[in-house]
């Protein structure tokens, strides 16, 4: 792993945008020109299913600050996962409480292919909790 | 997207809205070679224009994105933007398309749809594509998810002020571009030509299209758009958000006096998906559908309604009689109460019309296929197999045969494509069996 | 049986060797974003062999230099930066293929609508090298993929012989496909045959089913199994098995009719199978085309069951069939004059809770039928014009004459004086015995809206019931096909507009009335539909699926079974006794012709047993560490020593 000296390395931003609805979604920003933090990464993802609970625990431990599952919600083309998920997140939100995370860092959301806005939203909403919020892990 | 100037195909499908793409995926999909002739700048037709979608409230986008993806990158689908079809025959040897490639003064191949061209263009004119709502440059890319991601330049308003060559990284830019004649030859051809929205002028009862904040349907679909003019629901008048708004079924359907007897079957349907996502975007407003019957008809359609009706949203079954300027940019809605009221009048901030649906296609001159009396393409086995034409090899699919929701749309382009398939495999002799022999016991 | 094979194993042993191309989008991207900083940081990035620029990545010089690269050998992995993966990522990929790569060894880094087009100055070039580097991160690990290829037979079981399931086994046999049509009565024809004229265009009932029949049973590429029911089912698409039997006493009345013969109600009539006893199919795919059920009204509702004079509308035609001999006065059923008769609406159709009456299973049908508006306004324009003696009411909440032709039959209604009541459904009509002496059997009294909520009361002789559709008795096939079923009770398809004939279990396809009330010619649409892709999927002798699927390392698997229990398609993963170095062991094994790929298992493994090809968590734990580490932004320049390994 990296070091984590930067001033910027713990304030980045994960979502994990599903490939049928989410990633089109943040394209489709992109086509408005609609600017929002550059500390955000999109990750392409089939199904955020696919993430076990330590995946979560570890980013946060290597500097993630914040989290967005941007799914396609009850549209989910893989029929039952959505619901998987969320009971997942569940565990991890007490994993989180454990380990003396802010549970906002992590946060399940469903953005169709064109929700300019409400990309934004979450996008800019997670950078205030982010910022609000001590970096998860000490710099050593 | 290359196009030769005659080019031979399987399959020629008229048409590249949800109809015309489905049927050519699946015809596509069984390895024929097919052409998308579209008379639009994008494919994807009315669906890639609308907010959501009933009865699930699917983003429009997302549906329909992936078929036009889907087709745009198919290597056994070519497809025709910019072109109007002059000539459809058909004699032995198959069909031929004749048709004008319109000008976009853009080379295709060399425009990257990276809209420095829009940006940098002067020329400012309302955007149809935003229900006239909000402004548009000369040049542009049609729409944010418009396919091909290709700038189009409007002749009509360019001033020719030469800034759009200028910032064209790839030079793409062509003032001099000629309409170009283009045939295609097939062995058969899908008619998928959907339709338009009858319109409000020459409706006096409706104030010819002069009374401030009556707007269509299609219009309303802009406003609900999650990527529309206002990025939310404003009255066009003054930008007033409305605190009462009304829907107006059957403005020019079921009522011969207007043009149009018959039913437009998915206008009940889309004024109340309309209703619920003005009841989510807009909680506090009042939504009324004045309506004459509630045609709820499809799969979960019904469920829908009576939701709708759970949500708030005020049914009066009453036929309006007339539409007028009211205070303050209100407008007066005048109807036949049937709970024993008599002729009253109710004002509403906002007035959708669910306008008729009337064929987009006139075949006349054009193509010898037979219509029906409403002016849709008629088919020749209703029950058995309702894309069949009277013009052997010439099938039709959507609302080019009738109006018909997407659902029952995309069904039957894949009929149609069946039909089609069916018809290219009795040519070649390859399987038994002949297509249509049906039609010889009618 | 065959098995889906992959036509190359991973080369696990080979050196990664990246290649990493940057597009200017002609000032798109390097308008904000430093490219060459960026293609310098590249260089430094372990596993990333070449790191290049160019104006316009997408176009045939810029492809040309990944060719060349793959050609030389210099590179074995490609990551391209530009614009969104929807616009080009197929187009890099085909490049790959054409110089002699696997197009699955590529990444995509979208650094226009995710970087440029949002971002700007330092920070724009930032993310942009971060997400590059992420991009090489995934790419060091991809191995070598080939779509999964399931070969398929050229074959199609279609169920239920109605006209759906005749109208996809002609379109699939006229297509070369063999058909085996299963029908569980001796007949085929199902609901269409118990009708008689076809609104609104008049087409014959009998004219219709025989033209189909007689075709069916002379296409030398379908076999009827009539007086027959699917009783077993197995396999995956491409390859499935059932097993289909006689159905105990379903055989025509000695004597009825003959072969081919048309009875009216019943259809037209299958010789016998030759097989007689139990057969196995094997087949490429199964068409479900089941059909309805009509309502059958509760004892008492409307007075049914408990007075002769109540039918419902299905009875109604039948006994009056095509009113031969019924010109000129009053309609006489059963030697019983009908001077006046009331059509009710909706019965068993959009029933709402709390107003409705459940039925003995707790059901509602909530969905509107479709079809008995117009069918109840067609019988009733015949009956008025062959008997104008015969007054008529319709009863009704709404008039759905939705289709083509149909409303201009309701406003014949109009002018055939068919006399129109409209009720809410809170206020449904009663029917009751007729006062003595009032010359009529039944009285129907209504609240009617039309008249400005007056109660009328109408003398009848008749009451019809338009009964709506319900699903047919399919609980053993839903049972044995794992088929998802609707909160309408109705088969349900994927998706009403993605794929609004398909099931998320491949090669199984929904015609007709199984999925939802339809009329005729709806339901050979969606016959035919049906028919197109099973056919699409057949054409090419094989299924070609995504290699995207999850994939056991045997060597790590322990057996414990949580990937099972997470599956979200049952089948697709199962425990097996395999053997490992001579040992018997229990390990999960994947059939990729089941999987969807959505990673389920790979989240609970806990011996991180299980991946999805192409989409590993090792390589999203690369991508993260990319993303985190400061190696190719900051001014140290110092290169991680482990990342992504």
């Amino acid at each position: 792993m990296g070091s984590q000296t930067g001033a910027t390395a713990q304030d980045k931003i994960l979502l994990l945008a599903t490939e049928s609805c989410a990633y089109p979604g943040a394209d489709s920003v992109g086509q408005a020109h609609a600017s929002y933090p550059a500390n955000v990464y999109v990750l392409k993802v089939k199904a955020p299913v696919l993430f076990p609970e330590k995946f979560y625990l570890d980013c946060f431990r290597k500097g993630i600050g914040g989290i967005i599952i941007m799914s396609c919600g009850e549209e989910c083309p893989y029929e039952g996962a959505y619901k998987a998920m969320a009971k997942r997140l569940d565990r991890v939100y007490e994993l989180m409480k454990e380990e003396g995370l802010d549970i906002r860092r992590l946060r399940l959301t469903a953005i169709c292919t064109v929700c300019n806005r409400a990309f934004l939203n979450e996008v800019n909403q997670m950078n205030q909790i982010v910022h609000e919020l001590s970096p998860p892990v000490q710099a050593p | 997207m290359d196009s030769s100037k005659n080019a031979v195909f399987d399959a020629v499908v008229i048409g590249g809205g949800i109809a015309g793409l489905q049927s050519a995926l699946d015809l596509a999909g069984q390895g024929y070679k097919t052409a998308v002739v579209e008379k639009d700048a994008s494919i994807g037709g009315k669906m890639i224009r609308l907010s959501k979608v009933f009865p699930t409230l699917d983003c429009a986008s997302c549906i329909t994105t992936p078929k036009m993806a889907a087709a745009a990158h198919h290597e056994n689908i070519t497809l025709y933007t910019w072109c109007d079809v002059q000539r459809v025959e058909k004699d032995a040897t198959g069909v031929s398309v004749s048709m004008i490639q319109r000008p976009r003064y853009v080379d295709i191949d060399k425009c990257i749809g990276c809209r420095k061209c829009e940006y940098n263009c002067p020329v400012l004119v309302p955007d149809t594509e935003q229900g006239g709502f909000s402004g548009r440059k000369a040049i542009r890319i049609p729409f944010s998810n418009a396919i091909p991601q290709k700038a189009l330049l409007d002749v009509e308003n360019c001033m020719l002020c030469g800034k759009c060559a200028d910032v064209c990284p790839t030079k793409a830019i062509r003032y001099d571009q000629k309409p170009e004649p283009r045939r295609i030859a097939a062995k058969t051809a899908i008619l998928a030509t959907g339709y338009e929205l009858s319109s409000v002028t020459g409706k006096p009862q409706y104030g010819n299209g002069d009374i401030p904040n009556v707007i269509d349907s299609l219009q309303m679909e802009r406003l609900l758009a999650p990527h529309g003019p206002y990025g939310r629901v404003l009255r066009p008048s003054d930008g007033m958000i409305p605190d009462s708004i009304a829907y107006v079924q059957c403005a020019g359907s079921r009522d011969a006096s207007m043009g149009v007897s018959y039913c437009s079957r998915f206008c009940c349907m889309y004024a109340v998906k309309q209703a619920m996502l003005l009841s989510g975007s807009l909680p506090l407003a009042d939504i009324t559908i004045y309506y004459m019957d509630i045609r709820a008809f499809g799969k979960n359609y019904e469920q829908f309604y009576q939701n709708a009706k759970a949500m708030g949203i005020e049914f009066v079954k009453a036929k309006v009689a007339s539409l007028d300027a009211g205070q303050g940019g209100a407008v007066t809605v005048r109807y036949e109460d049937q709970t024993g009221e008599g002729a009253t009048s109710r004002d509403h901030d906002l007035v959708v019309l669910s306008m008729g649906v009337l064929p987009g296609f006139a075949p006349g001159g054009v193509c010898p296929v037979g219509l029906g009396p409403d002016g849709f393409i008629q088919s020749v086995l209703p029950k058995l197999s309702p894309s069949v034409t009277d013009l052997e090899g010439v099938f039709v699919a959507g609302v080019a045969a009738g109006p018909k929701d997407i659902v029952d749309t995309i069904t039957e382009a894949g009929a149609a494509a069946m039909q089609a398939a069916k018809y290219l495999t009795a040519l070649s002799g390859k399987a038994p069996g002949a297509a249509n022999k049906e039609s010889s016991h009618e | 049986m065959s098995e889906p094979q992959r036509a190359k194993a991973p080369d696990a042993g080979e050196q990664a060797k990246v290649g990493v191309y940057i597009c200017y989008c002609g000032g798109n991207i390097s308008d904000h974003v430093d490219v060459e900083k960026v293609r310098e940081r590249m260089e430094t990035v372990p596993g990333v062999a070449v790191a290049r620029t160019n104006m316009f990545m997408c176009s045939d010089p810029g492809q040309e230099l990944i060719m060349e690269d793959l050609r030389q050998g210099r590179i074995n992995r490609v990551v391209v930066a530009s614009c969104a993966p929807s616009l080009h990522e197929s187009t890099f990929r085909s490049a790959i293929a054409r110089a002699g790569g696997n197009p699955y060894q590529y990444e995509h880094a979208n650094i226009r609508e995710q970087v440029s087009w949002v971002h700007h100055g330092q920070a724009a070039t930032d993310k942009a090298s971060r997400l590059i580097a992420a991009a090489t991160g995934k790419a060091r690990t991809l191995t070598p993929l080939e779509p999964l290829r399931v070969t398929a037979r050229r074959h199609a079981v279609v169920i239920g012989g109605g006209i759906a399931g005749m109208r996809a086994a002609l379109d699939l046999a006229d297509m070369g496909v063999r058909v085996a049509l299963v029908e569980k009565t001796p007949y085929l024809g199902g609901g269409v045959s118990r009708l008689v004229r076809l609104a609104p265009t008049g087409e014959d009932a009998a004219h219709l089913v025989t033209t189909l029949a007689r075709r069916i049973l002379e296409h030398p590429g379908i076999t009827v199994h009539a007086g027959s029911a699917v009783t077993t089912f197995g396999g995956y698409v491409g390859n499935f098995t059932l097993g289909v039997s006689p159905v105990p006493g379903a055989c025509a009345p000695a004597g009825e009719t003959w072969p081919g013969g048309y009875v009216p109600g019943k259809g037209v009539l299958v010789p016998p199978s030759p097989d007689g006893g139990a057969i196995t199919l094997e087949t490429g795919v199964v068409v479900l085309a089941t059909g309805f059920a009509s309502y059958i009204p509760r004892p008492g509702e409307y007075g049914f069951g408990e007075n002769a004079e109540v039918v419902t509308l299905p009875d109604l035609i039948q006994k009056i069939g095509g009113l031969e001999g019924q010109r000129g006065g009053t309609l006489v059923i059963d030697g019983r004059p009908i001077r006046s008769m009331a059509l009710i609406h909706c019965v068993g159709s959009r029933q709402i809770p709390g107003i409705h009456e459940e039925d003995a299973n707790g059901h509602l049908n909530e969905h509107c039928s479709r079809v008995c508006c117009t069918s109840a306004i067609n019988t009733a324009n015949a009956i008025r014009e062959a008997c104008p003696q015969t007054s008529v009411y319709e009863l009704y909440r709404d008039i759905r004459t939705y289709g083509r032709g149909q409303e201009e039959l309701y406003a014949k209604a109009s002018g055939n004086r068919v006399v129109f009541m409209r009720f809410g459904a809170d206020q449904a009509p009663v029917v009751q015995r007729g006062a003595p002496g009032s010359g009529h059997p039944l009285k129907v009294t209504v609240t009617d809206q039309l008249t400005f909520g007056e109660e009328l009361e109408v003398p009848v002789d008749l009451v019809v019931l338009a009964t709506g559709m319900e699903p047919g008795p399919v609980a053993d096939l839903v049972e044995m096909l794992k088929l998802p079923v609707g909160a309408d009770r109705f088969l349900l398809e994927t998706h009403p507009k993605l794929r609004p004939v398909e099931l998320p279990i491949a090669g199984i396809f929904l015609a007709g009335t199984c999925q939802a009330p339809m009329d005729a010619g709806e339901t050979c649409n969606a016959a035919s539909a049906a028919a197109v892709k099973a056919v699409s999927l057949l054409s090419k002798g094989y299924v070609e699926l995504d290699p995207f699927v999850a994939e056991v390392d045997v060597r790590r698997c322990t057996g414990t079974g949580a990937c099972v229990q997470a599956c979200l398609n049952p089948g697709a993963i199962a425990l097996e006794t395999m053997d490992i170095d001579g040992r018997p062991v229990t390990r999960a094994r994947v059939t990729p012709a089941l999987c969807l790929g959505c990673g389920a298992c790979v989240a609970v493994c806990p011996e991180n047993a299980i991946d999805i090809n192409g989409w590993t968590l090792a390589q999203y734990e690369a991508m993260v560490d990319m993303i985190v580490s400061d190696a190719v932004c900051q001014d140290s320049g110092a290169v991680p020593e482990t990342v992504g390994a």
